[in-house]
């Protein structure tokens, strides 16, 4: 009995041990040698079906292997990537979501792009307090403990820096819609309503912005005007049904739907009322738009109509030829939902109505599809979205003859990716 | 180690301090301390100098002596007067910079816990081919104390409930508390505290806790920015936008430097300090010319930025291909399609970017 089971232990560490050390390597030589001494009994087909596989054959991990599940090895290039030279050090800096990747309208929480500006402040909860002071009835403290006890909500939105697509004002630059348009992410946020914060210390009458302030080292202030905190604005501690990532804010942020994120304040511990915007770094020289003519415009809060065609693009080409492909997108609006997109092949000439798939939700990412029949001939992909209010997405020449080339924010002109014969796809730019 | 009185002058006072037995370090628990020095040195395979030197073999190394990188007259003269770094020698530095060498460029305000440094210590040591002396075997002294028991709540009848609001939750903020985080500063001077200093004070302090990253006159350092200059580029090609030639208000500066600066030092400079720093970056802007200048709760609001006029409300749904909200073309919408342009950068792109190698690169 004891001799049996160490035999059979024996074989599973030896498989697991191929399986480690490429199993498409060993998957292959078994394809030859089956191939090699076909007698009477070879199976004619591919191997994976006609050979018993070890996945097939012996046992897998047990339950709590992973005690926090983590995604398949094969998986293991689904990551955020940052791009060095942007920055001069990591904790200033930026990561871009793989949305080349994912699919659906939510992302993960490990793959949300970040954006810190002094490093990801690590904050026990129960040493976490959240103020309000200001032109206020009654100065209040709140632990965390004392946030979880307010009325709950969830909500999915989609969080933009700004930023995104910046590097793009000057024409095409990075290849991949990971570098292009990966500084933003959705999420199903759960948490309280601004707006029972600031009534449970009483906002006065002459009070008409808010300054929520970081807890970190970069104690990143915004000026944001009371009607939206007392609109649609949450203090969150969740996300995606578990506590916030640590490099999302832990234990809570601000929730600004529809607006830039850098306005999203993380490790959100102050709230102060006054009656005029505080002009804070992030909002003077940053965070505004520089036009051609030397005047800048500040205050730009609403992320603009938007979309971006996430596979084929440049880190996800087309590998299996000629024949059905399906182009697929996503597609957001600060102004609420998205009301079409459309989806050209031809650079723009002609324009197909995609398809919305998923949920449709109010500032939050929308998945479209075009399901084609390639004919192997070069693409000029591009999409365009339309939101509720009308908006149509601008080309990115019409956004230049606009603002010039030095804004940085609020780039949301239209994409083109070039599909060549081989299905390789390249970021650039046409007339 | 110490060859020479005067450094052992420099750095006596720390080295007293620093205790008579250094605990062993953990080299892997040292990476993650590291990050803290990763803004500004490189270590390892390729490691150059940045912001600051690189620190591969740092065991053994004479201070200030690696080829190429601008230090500090003091860290020069210290490797000069026979500073090596070790395992001792480090650990002072590290506790406190500017205590253990006067002048030094190296803005880090220093590791308070022992632990910590002699973890960093080891984690470099293994990049150094004269490892450090390895220390006695003794446990190291502050394990982390467990976490405390929770309290006991309080029986649900006997808890006290606040009066206001609607859902009475949360207690009074004490004036010390508010005190202690309302630091922020309004362009009309709300805000501000007592306190005043000269641009030659600021100049002082700037090249002690600034330059290292944003230049000795502001010009920044590599990728950190620039906060003097550029003034007439915001129509140019390439507009440089500094404190002078873009930022609309002082005030930002001010409560900025005081809530965020230096960076991974932050909430270290007095309001006075504070003031100076300002004070100087006005005169490195050419926007007060006098070094002797005094800048204070009292005069701040009568200095201006030259820019504070540019700044306009935010007017893009005005912009022609927003305005219309026009159902937009389908069909034949142009004559011909041609690519103006082709990314110009590959090398971000891993894996896949690696087989488009060659054939993208277009400019």
């Amino acid at each position: 009995m004891t001799e049996k089971t160490e035999t059979k232990d024996e074989t599973v560490a030896t498989s697991r041990r191929r399986f480690l050390t490429g199993s498409l390597a060993a998957g292959g030589a078994a394809m030859a040698a089956g191939l090699a001494t076909a007698g009477p009994a070879a199976a004619q087909g591919e191997s994976v079906i006609t050979e018993i596989q070890d996945w097939n054959r012996y046992l897998g991990d047990g339950v709590v292997s992973q005690p926090y599940g983590v995604p398949s090895r094969y998986e293991a290039n689904v990551v955020r990537r940052d791009v060095e030279w942007l920055t001069a050090s990591r904790e200033s800096s930026v990561s871009f979501t793989p949305l080349h990747e994912l699919d659906g309208i939510i992302t993960p929480n490990g793959l949300c792009f970040e954006r810190h500006h002094a490093g990801i402040a690590e904050i026990e909860p129960s040493q976490h307090r959240l103020m309000i002071n200001g032109l206020v009835d009654t100065p209040l403290v709140f632990t965390m403990q004392d946030l979880m006890r307010f009325p709950r909500e969830n909500h999915v939105y989609f969080l933009e820096c700004a930023a995104n697509s910046g590097m793009e004002w000057r024409g095409a630059q990075l290849n991949g819609c990971q570098y292009t348009h990966g500084m933003v992410h959705c999420v199903v946020y759960t948490g309280v309503k601004l707006k029972h914060l600031l009534g449970e210390a009483g906002v006065k009458t002459n009070a008409k912005w808010i300054l929520p302030e970081g807890a970190d080292s970069a104690a990143m202030t915004r000026s944001i005007p009371l009607e939206k905190a007392l609109d649609d604005c949450l203090v969150a501690f969740k996300m995606n049904g578990e506590a916030l990532r640590p490099e999302q804010g832990y234990p809570v942020r601000l929730v600004v739907p529809g607006w830039e994120g850098n306005m999203w304040v993380k490790w959100l511990r102050r709230l102060e009322v006054g009656d005029q915007p505080w002009h804070q770094r992030e909002e003077t020289s940053k965070y505004t738009d520089l036009l051609a003519n030397g005047k800048a415009r500040r205050f730009t809060w609403v992320m603009d109509v938007k979309s971006v065609i996430t596979s084929p693009s440049p880190q996800a080409p087309i590998r299996h030829g000629r024949g059905r492909a399906v182009i697929s997108g996503l597609a957001w609006s600060g102004n609420g939902k998205i009301k079409r997109v459309d989806v050209s092949i031809d650079g723009g000439r002609n324009w197909t109505t995609a398809r919305l798939d998923g949920p449709s939700l109010d500032k939050a990412l929308h998945r479209f599809y075009l399901d084609i029949d390639w004919d192997g001939s070069e693409l000029l992909l591009q999409s365009r979205a339309i939101d509720e209010a009308g908006f149509v997405q601008p080309t990115k020449n019409e956004l230049r003859a606009a603002r010039g080339e030095n804004s940085i924010y609020h780039n949301n002109g239209i994409q083109t990716w070039y599909v060549k014969a081989d299905g390789t796809v390249e970021n650039v730019e046409v007339s | 180690m110490l060859k020479s009185p005067s450094a052992a002058l420099l750095l006596g006072a720390a080295l007293l301090v620093a205790g008579p037995a250094l605990a062993a370090g953990d080299a892997g628990k040292g990476e993650r301390v590291y990050k803290k020095c990763a803004a500004c040195h490189q270590v390892g395979e390729g490691a150059k100098n940045r912001v600051g030197p690189e620190l591969n073999d740092l065991i053994g190394r004479t201070a200030g002596s690696v080829d190429g990188f601008k230090y500090s007259k003091a860290m020069t003269e210290a490797g000069a007067g026979g500073l090596v770094w070790d395992e001792t020698t480090l650990d002072a530095y590290l506790e406190s910079p500017r205590t253990a060498i006067k002048g030094t460029r190296m803005a880090f305000p220093g590791i308070k816990e022992a632990d910590d440094r002699a973890d960093v210590i080891a984690y470099l040591a293994t990049f150094s081919k004269q490892a450090a002396a390895p220390a006695p075997a003794e446990t190291k002294t502050a394990e982390a104390t467990p976490a405390p028991a929770p309290t006991a709540a309080v029986p649900a009848a006997d808890a006290a409930v606040p009066t206001h609001g609607v859902f009475h939750l949360g207690r009074a903020a004490t004036a010390d508390e508010i005190a202690a985080w309302d630091i922020d500063v309004r362009p009309d001077g709300v805000g501000l505290p007592e306190g005043r200093g000269t641009a030659a004070d600021g100049e002082v302090l700037f090249t002690e806790r600034c330059a290292s990253c944003h230049g000795d006159f502001g010009e920044g350092a590599g990728r950190w920015p620039v906060l003097a200059g550029g003034r007439d580029t915001l129509k140019a090609d390439r507009p440089e936008k500094t404190i002078g030639s873009y930022w609309p208000y002082l005030s930002t500066v001010y409560d900025y430097v005081r809530r965020a600066m230096p960076f991974g030092d932050a909430r270290s400079l007095s309001d006075d300090e504070v003031y100076a720093i300002t004070a100087y970056l006005l005169y490195l802007n050419d926007v007060v010319t006098d070094d002797s200048f005094e800048l204070s709760r009292e005069n701040f609001t009568s200095v201006k930025l030259p820019n504070e006029e540019n700044f306009i409300a935010d007017d893009r749904s005005a912009e022609p291909h927003y305005a219309g909200k026009v159902e937009p073309c389908m069909k034949d919408c142009k004559a011909e399609v041609k690519i103006t342009m082709r990314a110009r950068v590959l090398d971000v792109t891993p894996e896949a970017g690696k087989e488009n190698e060659g054939t993208t690169k277009v400019d």
